[in-house]
């Protein structure tokens, strides 16, 4: 049989002849190939321990009393559900979660509105905000910890130098100031992400939407409002979504800075998940708990799929 | 115009806030780490250090050794960066230029792990360590970081290398190159910056990690910068002066990358995050 | 096709990388030569671990078949207890010896983890007998104690001529001197959300009469007497006589504060007075050690704390791990230990003339030594511990009335109890 003539577009495949593979379906294996390994890997390391989270919450395991390992089927879970310690740390992260994130988007806001001006000074404020990003959430929680020491800290440096109330404030052994510091921490090391972010959705949007509009006689304010936010939408909801399941998660700044404490006025859920896991060594209740965690981080996560699906699909 | 003196004034203000704010807290630190001892007992500071010395760095590595986190950090984040990016990069060219069916499934699952929470893994992977004997070991570090860098390193390599266009290769081809040779000096010369930047993002990404390291690292031998940094409180003698040398010499390497390649960074960052 | 060479390629050259990794890390392990080397787990550094590696060159002089690697364990209590839980768990031979805190020896011992000790082997009456029992389960002896700690209070002899005895002495005493120095801190004590908190609160516990659990093993928390000395330690803070920053402070700042000379009274463990008596110390020749006060229906109650040494029960060299034991809690060995790192010995005829010549301080601590008091011997004691922490976080913070968070913690032990382990 004759075969078609030779034609060199790539991708388009030959008439099959019989015992060999068309083009396409040979770079088809080739990419099989290419993608299996992060495939495997990912899979490896985060798929399999879920699977065992889910298993292991079935069961009674504490490693101090190996001997007593039995199935205990949802146990753990009428555990969880019963648990006041959870639900108040559930609700104090989800407080946390609000309002730091609230910040965080109005202040990345700001931030990427003032970056996308062209001034003398923009590379001096670009790198200087970039790094607080850079640097280690432990050290940044470390950082910020020793700033507001009651005694070498800053905070009670500058307080005192303008004699204001507050000076020598032991600030981690109040329940409701003891957040500052913490929102603080978070705040400086993850609104450069939410700004740059926010940015590129900025560097998005055309001039002449600007121009007409104010053509039309719209103030700065009326433009933000009615232009810029808008067109703004899929990004700043993509910073929502990334910046709320960060919240939600915190923890190495609650462990670096107050353990919890005052009493249980600063735990949140992934610190207790933690304890019952580490310090308590009851990998059977802390499984419980982690796929209760897991749970609602796949619900945003399914949020964003939804989201990008609205906004056109992967532009990849 | 008193009303754009006004503004330029006010934008003024505001971008030196922000540098302040930015900048502050670090600097601060670096003060106190310079301080003596004597000066950080005082009851209240004072914006010059008292008694300025090094003598809390020279401790820090000498007292603390801090010399052993700092080397463990950068091979645990090393190794994974580059693990991630061979992956990623093979990953990525496939998604971006073969024709796989199941693209769409492959990016979401992807990105369905980096939604994964960290804490979900510490359990079972903690287990599954002690079983293998792999606690206080660097795989047990470079593993769990996997699950930390290599989703965002493929969406990063991914939104790059599909901006690279793919004529260029399959010129190549019709003018008889074979596949390794476009690869080799087509492809990768235009892939390079991609890689370079996914790989920067990788490294800060799990040099970045507290939780992995608390739950699966117990020899202060293996410990990484922050783990050490972290234990620095629970020593019997506290020096708050070596605590801060120790956060300025845990930020100084990092402050020097994000400097440098400060543009690279952010063009991942935007890559990954909004390219969707 | 080449394509698929490469992809083979990448694929091994992973897969190589993988194996590659999986040889790498440091992990102990025990020579298999005719030498026997043991893994000895220790926690001390600074003048401990020199303390630690003199006594162990010693021992391999007289043993030169047996080896001795010294596995040093985090600082930090929480972290050594997941590090040993993690080699016992998984039914590792090393290592042999280790270092325990006088709480674990229990938790160990229940979960089948360390081996039983012949007591005949030992003198075990020249040990304080209060450590030996911290070191028994369920009649069984468990742990050998190699240096005693107890929680007392450190006092400025320039200032106060006499300890106080009871706790309205301490507050007037202290009192009077912020009278003169109002800038001084009466009562320096460590307040921090952590253990130290909790010995502290021993202290003060027993000195009014309570206990955390008593004689048949159940929590009794939240009784009169703990309320009264929850409010007396809380009251300190209130009034001034100890600054709020306490709720902050572990041992470190402790030492910080006496030893700046800013603290007339200060609770802490024996390793401050060579610290205080050091060259070029703002308060040498100036502190005295003491045991803590007491009410007249109350115990005087120093928290005892110190190291002990037990043996992996999957040892591989069990005589030669005995050998060690028996070396290192030999009281020649003591007394060496005592000089180098100032931990005192945990067995009576340790306290050598020579050694009171040379470190004075010793006579004194001695003196505290029986009233030293362990706290709960059980498994499951870290949780009940923690539950106490936060009570107190809770009052020292001013979230919960004294009655309200010891309550709280007083149901939450009965529950761990119940759930045996929760």
């Amino acid at each position: 049989m004759a075969s078609k003539p030779v034609t060199r577009i790539p991708g388009r495949a030959f008439r099959p002849r019989p015992g060999h593979q068309t083009y396409t379906a040979r770079r088809a294996r080739v990419g099989y190939l290419f993608v299996l390994p992060a495939v495997i890997m990912l899979a490896l390391v985060s798929v399999y321990p879920l699977l065992y989270n889910a298993w292991l919450s079935l069961h009674h395991d504490v490693l101090t009393d190996p001997l007593a390992t039995h199935f205990s089927g949802l146990a753990n879970y009428h555990l969880l559900l019963t648990d006041s310690e959870f639900w108040g740390d559930f609700l104090r992260t989800l407080i946390f979660t609000v309002i730091s994130v609230a910040i965080e988007l109005v202040l990345g806001m700001v931030l990427a509105l003032v970056v996308s001006r062209k001034f003398r000074a923009r590379s001096l404020v670009r790198a200087s905000i970039l790094i607080p990003w850079a640097i280690p959430t432990a050290v940044s929680a470390m950082l910020w910890k020793m700033f507001f020491d009651q005694r070498t800290g800053f905070v009670d440096f500058f307080l005192g130098l303008l004699h204001l109330p507050g000076s020598h404030e032991v600030w981690f052994n109040s329940p409701f100031w003891a957040w500052l510091p913490i929102i603080l921490s978070d705040m400086w090391k993850n609104t450069p992400f939410v700004a740059l972010l926010l940015l590129a959705g900025l560097q998005g949007i055309p001039h002449e939407l600007y121009e007409s509009a104010r053509i039309d006689g719209a103030n700065a304010w009326q433009i933000f409002w009615r232009v810029t936010v808008p067109l703004m939408k899929p990004t700043i909801l993509v910073a929502l979504i990334f910046r709320t399941l960060s919240a939600l998660l915190i923890f190495d700044t609650i462990f670096v800075m107050t353990g919890g404490g005052p009493g249980i006025s600063t735990e949140v859920v992934s610190y207790y998940n933690w304890y019952q896991f580490m310090t308590s060594l009851n990998f059977g209740y802390g499984a419980a708990i982690s796929v209760g965690i897991t749970i609602i981080a796949m619900a945003l996560a399914f949020l964003y799929v939804r989201l990008m699906r609205q906004g056109g699909g992967f532009q990849v | 115009m008193s009303r754009g003196r006004a503004g330029r004034i006010g934008f003024a203000i505001l971008v030196g806030v922000i540098i302040v704010y930015s900048l502050l807290p670090f600097l601060w630190i670096l003060r106190s780490s310079l301080e003596s001892s004597a000066g950080l007992s005082q009851q209240t500071s004072t914006f010059w250090p008292i008694g300025i010395t090094l003598t809390h760095y020279r401790a820090l590595f000498t007292e603390e050794n801090f010399l052993r986190p700092l080397i463990n950090s950068i091979v645990v984040a090393g190794m994974t960066t580059v693990i991630a990016v061979v992956l990623g990069s093979l990953a990525a060219y496939a998604l971006s230029r073969l024709p796989i069916k199941g693209r769409m499934a492959v990016l979401g699952f992807v990105l369905l792990v980096s939604f994964f929470p960290q804490i979900g893994m510490v359990g079972p992977l903690f287990l599954v360590f002690r079983h293998l004997g792999w606690l206080d070991t660097y795989q047990s570090l470079i593993f769990p970081y996997l699950i930390l860098s290599l989703p965002i390193t493929t969406w990063i390599l991914t939104a790059f290398f599909a901006q690279i266009p793919i004529e260029i290769e399959e010129a190549s081809m019709v003018d008889g190159a074979s596949i390794a040779q476009t690869i080799g000096r087509i492809f990768v010369p235009l892939a390079l910056p991609g890689i370079f930047t996914a790989a920067i993002l990788g490294f800060l990404l799990s040099w970045n990690d507290l939780l992995f390291a608390l739950s699966f690292i117990h020899n202060p031998s293996m410990f990484t910068v922050p783990l050490a940094l972290v234990n620095f409180r629970s020593a019997f003698y506290i020096h708050y002066g070596q605590i801060d040398a120790g956060v300025v010499v845990a930020s100084i390497p990092i402050a020097l990358v994000v400097l440098f390649l400060q543009r690279r960074i952010e063009a991942g960052l935007t890559a990954g995050g909004v390219k969707g | 096709m080449l394509l698929r060479q490469r992809s083979w390629a990448a694929l091994g050259s992973a897969a190589l990388l993988m194996g590659v990794l999986s040889a790498c890390g440091s992990s102990p392990s025990a020579s298999g030569s005719s030498n026997v080397t043991l893994v000895f787990a220790n926690q001390g550094l600074g003048t401990e671990l020199k303390a630690t590696q003199t006594a162990v060159k010693g021992f391999e002089k007289l043993h030169p078949h047996i080896k001795v690697k010294i596995e040093t364990l985090s600082a930090n209590s929480n972290d050594a207890y997941q590090s040993l839980v993690t080699d016992f768990t998984s039914g590792s031979s090393t290592p042999d010896v280790i270092t325990a805190d006088v709480i674990w020896p229990a938790a160990f011992a229940a979960a089948h983890w360390i081996q039983p000790l012949s007591a005949s082997q030992y003198h075990l009456n020249h040990f304080f007998q209060g450590m030996v029992k911290a070191g028994e389960y369920k009649g069984t002896l468990y742990a050998i104690p190699w240096f005693i700690n107890v929680e007392g209070l450190y006092y400025r002899t320039d200032l106060v001529k006499t300890p106080p005895k009871t706790f309205s002495a301490l507050v007037a005493d202290a009192k009077a001197v912020q009278k003169k120095h109002p800038k001084m801190y009466g009562l320096a004590f460590e307040g921090d959300k952590y253990e130290g908190a909790v010995t502290v609160f021993q202290d003060v516990s027993g000195g009014f009469g309570g206990e955390f659990l008593n004689a048949q093993g159940k929590p009794v928390i939240n009784s009169r007497a703990n309320i009264k000395a929850l409010t007396w330690l809380d009251n300190l803070i209130k009034k001034g006589i100890s600054p709020t920053a306490v709720t902050g402070w572990e041992e470190g700042q402790v030492q910080q504060a006496f030893l700046s000379g800013n603290a007339v009274f200060a609770t802490n463990w024996p390793y401050l007075y060579p610290l205080a008596e050091a060259q070029g110390s703002a308060v040498k020749n100036k502190v005295g050690f003491a045991p803590p006060p007491a009410i007249a229906s109350g115990k005087v109650t120093a928290s005892l704390g110190g190291d002990v040494l037990v043996i992996n029960k999957n040892t591989k060299y069990p005589k030669q791990a005995e050998e060690l034991v028996k070396y290192l809690t030999s009281s020649k060995t003591m007394t060496q230990r005592a000089l180098i790192s100032g931990d005192p010995p945990a067995r009576t005829d340790a306290y050598t003339k020579s050694l009171i010549a040379q470190a004075p301080w010793f006579a004194q601590e001695e003196k505290v030594y029986k009233y030293a008091v362990p706290r709960p011997v059980t498994p499951l004691y870290p949780q009940i511990s923690a539950a106490i922490q936060t009570a107190l976080s809770e009052v020292y913070s001013g979230q919960a009335s004294p009655k309200a968070a010891l309550d709280q913690a007083q149901q939450k032990a009965k529950s761990i109890i119940s759930n045996n382990g929760q």
